[in-house]
């Protein structure tokens, strides 16, 4: 999906904000992100990776600062426009109620009066879920409720994913799916992410990252620049290194146990 | 969901609607009336049978919305504190003697007190500009303790016969429903329908959470109040009919979604009609085991709620909230 | 020869003396005996019925501490209370010093009886519980309390009224039916096993509600409009004004012939307590009945 739009689909500018009684707070922080982007946002708990998520998503207001969606402020948007564009995907999926999964994806409809290009069926055929059409989403496994949830996001056509730690609790197998399916959809759809995770070794294979540090931003861009040794040993005040080996990989290193 | 289904359900229920109208405690057949059994039918029958369906149905679709709401398996309106309030209030009446409205009084005297209580746990699960879920239900189950012991108090120092009518009260009255009660009654409780019904998507993506009702662009504080809103409606309104009738409103969803699956969009209407139902099934239970005697349908309701309950709660995916 | 003789006449006198003091001793322990030992001075009744009957032999004045129900006469609102009849306060009964507790097995719990006599208290418990039975229980009670003369006149009152309500009946063909509504909303009937029904009965009347399984049952209206009741009895309602309160149920049963009659009517409480105002009681519903 080309576009003649060059500019930063989702801007977040000299955003501030504490939540109300607490200590943890975002300050003058500012990111953007672009089409066809998938950007690690790492940082260590607590370091405010979900309130930024949240602030993005439009789920809270800041205190300062604004959030600027293709353009226009994003409280300018009415919920169901704004839902049509933009996605957020909380960190527990936890359904205790039969819902099967066409049921779910089929609320991916929700935002739209007249229904989308995107059928239920093609989205649960794009994320491999159309065999367990009829299943119940309790009875699903983690990786493929994700999965679920991914291809509602699909119906929304929402560019832009918003993924508070999608892959926490996944095996490998499963994460390395997950992210080949975003990529896919990246590919194919124009799809932008900005996915929080605290995975070092994780962060360190993306195109894109973000470091966090109690609430600032340490530095964005590719991996090799952000995330250094410095950077990581200061980001996470634990004593790591990074090793990279010649044909691109990385890896983070401390002691051994 | 099998089509199939539904038109079993709804056999069903047409089914025991008939049997309200025409079976015990003796059998009317509609074939052959006679003078009396006209009257019977036309002023005793159809005003029990239309009350309980409203009631019913209003308890039924509150229950599932308020397990929707509150996302928890295990909430049904009295839950919140609503039928103890109601006692109290109509108690009260009862007991002071109070009758200005005619025989509207104690009706009115319960519609009060249900909406003074669904107030009440508005305001104190009211935070920051929103409704919360947990904050809602402790504050509902806290203030059911009060009313609760208020009430007991209450009826220990009353005289029997005053004590004796707040107990029968409580425990489900159709036999004095009334066409005059029922319009106002309809009202409330069709309109809390007709919003709930409009809100039914917005139900369903709270369910998943108020993260992806957000993400799917509902202004989530906002639905939450008008769902609790309509449901302290119908509930009021089905109290200030015929008494506290409980579990209609916590076994009805757990069937329904058993039977027709999760959807808001048909679960509600299905609880409620479930509901209306299985009301009338129950009183039809309380006015033929022991004739002439009538048991209050509250007391059936409950012998066949209470042991589903219990079930509900051995089950173990039901208890992972 | 003389000695012998005012011996004899020493011995006699002795023999006289000692008869005398005997007979005199045995007739003051026999009035002793006859004088009741439990002539109560400070009486505590447990229920509003035993209170009316212990007004009615007399006994007012002795009466130290009644329910919060007893309101009849009026004299035995201004008696000290005790609590009511199903939890009446223990506390409250000792303090004040009773010398014998009246209660009822209909209506007090038995614990309270065990409690009492446990506690050295002296108690009688009142039986009876129809009409027939009421002249015995009360002659029995007024046994007890000492004042046999005027239990007798009381239960011969209640008995004489008894028999002439008896021989006012109708003859056996016209049985009438009735039913005697102790609250319109719910509905409450008198069933069996109230001092209703027995003066029902003994007017020669049929109860339609006399069937039921209990005393004052939760009524079907289907089955009393089905039954077609002659008259309809309408009993006093506690603080409210029943002819308002029933204007609901008199339009439910509009088809039946005692409110097409106009065969209704609303009477006072005197049947509601087993106690002499029943005799009343039954006056007015046979007035009612006529």
């Amino acid at each position: 999906m080309s576009s003649v739009f060059d500019g930063p689909i989702l801007e977040i500018k000299d955003i501030s904000f504490n939540y109300p009684g607490s200590e943890r707070i975002v300050r003058d922080l500012s990111c953007s992100v672009h089409e066809r982007e998938i950007i690690g946002l790492l940082g260590a708990n607590g370091s405010g990776k979900s309130t930024i998520l949240k602030i993005a998503a439009g789920m809270l207001r800041p205190s300062r600062g604004d959030v600027v969606l293709w353009n226009k402020p994003l409280d300018s948007y009415r919920n169901k426009d704004r839902a049509k564009l933009l996605c957020y995907f909380p960190q527990h999926l936890d359904v205790h109620v039969p819902f099967t999964v066409r049921e779910i994806v089929g609320m991916g409809l929700y935002p739209y009066d007249i229904p989308p290009a995107m059928t239920v069926d093609d989205a649960m055929d794009m994320v491999g879920v159309a065999d367990k059409a009829d299943a119940f989403v309790t009875n699903l496994s983690g990786g493929e409720r994700r999965r679920v949830f991914l291809a509602m996001t699909l119906i929304q056509g929402a560019g832009i994913l918003l993924l508070d730690e999608p892959l926490a609790n996944l095996d490998i197998k499963y994460q390395i799916e997950f992210l080949k399916l975003l990529r896919k959809l990246k590919e194919a759809r124009g799809l932008s992410v900005v996915m929080a995770l605290h995975d070092i070794n994780l962060a360190l294979q993306f195109e894109k990252v973000m470091l966090i540090k109690e609430g600032r931003i340490q530095g964005i861009g590719a991996p090799e620049s952000v995330l250094t040794g410095d950077a990581l040993k200061e980001a996470f005040d634990a004593d790591i290194e990074v090793n990279r080996s010649g044909n691109g990989n990385a890896y983070i290193v401390h002691d051994r146990f | 969901m099998r089509p199939i289904r539904l038109v079993i359900f709804s056999a069903v229920v047409l089914g025991i609607l008939l049997l309200a109208l025409f079976a015990g405690p003796r059998m009317v057949n509609p074939f052959s009336l006679t003078a009396m059994d006209r009257e019977i039918l036309y002023s005793i029958r159809m005003p029990r049978v239309v009350v309980a369906m409203l009631m019913g149905m209003a308890l039924g679709a509150s229950g599932a919305i308020l397990q929707g709401v509150l996302r928890n398996p295990l909430a049904d309106p009295y839950i919140l504190g609503i039928s103890s309030g109601a006692s109290l209030c109509a108690a009260l009446g009862m007991l002071s003697g109070f009758y200005f409205f005619g025989n509207m009084s104690v009706p009115l005297t319960a519609f009060i007190g249900a909406v003074l209580v669904s107030a009440l746990v508005g305001a104190f699960g009211w935070k920051r500009g929103g409704l919360w879920p947990e904050r809602l239900l402790l504050a509902g189950i806290g203030l059911n303790f009060l009313f609760s012991a208020v009430l007991m108090l209450l009826m220990s120092v009353s005289s029997d016969e005053g004590l004796r009518r707040a107990v029968l009260w409580m425990f489900g009255d159709l036999s004095m429903a009334d066409w005059s009660l029922i319009p106002s009654a309809a009202v409330f409780i069709v309109t809390g329908m007709g919003l709930v019904l409009s809100r039914s998507r917005a139900l369903n993506a709270m369910i998943l959470g108020d993260e992806f009702a957000h993400s799917l662009g509902f202004a989530v504080q906002r639905e939450r109040l008008i769902l609790f809103g309509a449901m302290a409606l119908m509930t009021s309104a089905s109290v200030s009919l015929g008494g506290t009738i409980g579990f209609i409103g916590l076994l009805m969803p757990h069937i329904v979604r058993f039977l027709l699956g999760a959807d808001s969009r048909l679960l509600v209407p299905a609880s409620a009609v479930a509901g209306g139902a299985f009301l009338c099934f129950a009183d039809l239970v309380g006015r033929s085991l022991m004739p002439p005697m009538e048991l209050p349908s509250g007391t059936v309701t409950a012998v066949f709620g209470a042991p589903y309950f219990l079930y509900l709660l051995r089950r173990k995916d039901v208890l992972s909230i | 020869m003389c000695m012998q003789k005012s011996t004899f006449h020493i011995a006699m006198r002795r023999h006289v003396a000692i008869a005398m003091l005997t007979l005199l001793l045995l007739l003051t322990c026999s009035a002793m005996a006859s004088e009741p030992a439990s002539s109560p001075k400070r009486i505590i009744s447990l229920s509003p019925a035993t209170t009316e009957i212990l007004f009615g032999l007399g006994l007012g004045d002795r009466i130290v501490g009644v329910t919060s129900f007893c309101d009849h006469p009026p004299e035995a609102k201004r008696k000290a209370k005790i609590g009511g009849m199903s939890n009446p306060s223990l506390e409250s009964i000792v303090e004040l010093k009773p010398d014998m507790v009246v209660m009822t097995t209909d209506g007090n719990p038995r614990e309270v009886d065990d409690r009492l006599r446990s506690m050295s208290l002296k108690t009688y418990v009142w039986t009876a519980r129809t009409i027939a039975e009421l002249p015995g229980g009360i002659r029995d009670l007024a046994a007890a309390m000492g004042v046999a003369q005027r239990g007798e006149t009381l239960a011969k009152e209640i008995e004489e009224g008894i028999d002439r309500f008896r021989n006012r009946r109708p003859g056996t063909g016209s049985q009438k039916k009735v039913v005697y509504i102790v609250w319109p909303e719910p509905l409450l009937v008198a069933g069996p096993g109230t001092a209703i029904h027995d003066a029902i009965a003994l007017l020669g009347l049929e109860n339609v509600a006399g069937h039921a399984p209990s005393s004052y049952p939760r009524y079907s209206i289907e089955e009393l409009i089905r039954s077609s009741p002659d008259v309809l009895v309408i009993g006093k309602g506690a603080g409210m004004d029943i002819r308002t309160v029933s204007q609901g149920i008199l339009k439910k049963l509009a088809s039946v012939p005692a409110v097409k009659h106009g065969k209704v009517c609303y009477v006072s409480d005197n049947l509601y307590r087993l106690a002499p105002r029943v005799i009343q009681g039954i006056e007015e519903l046979s007035a009612c009945v006529r």
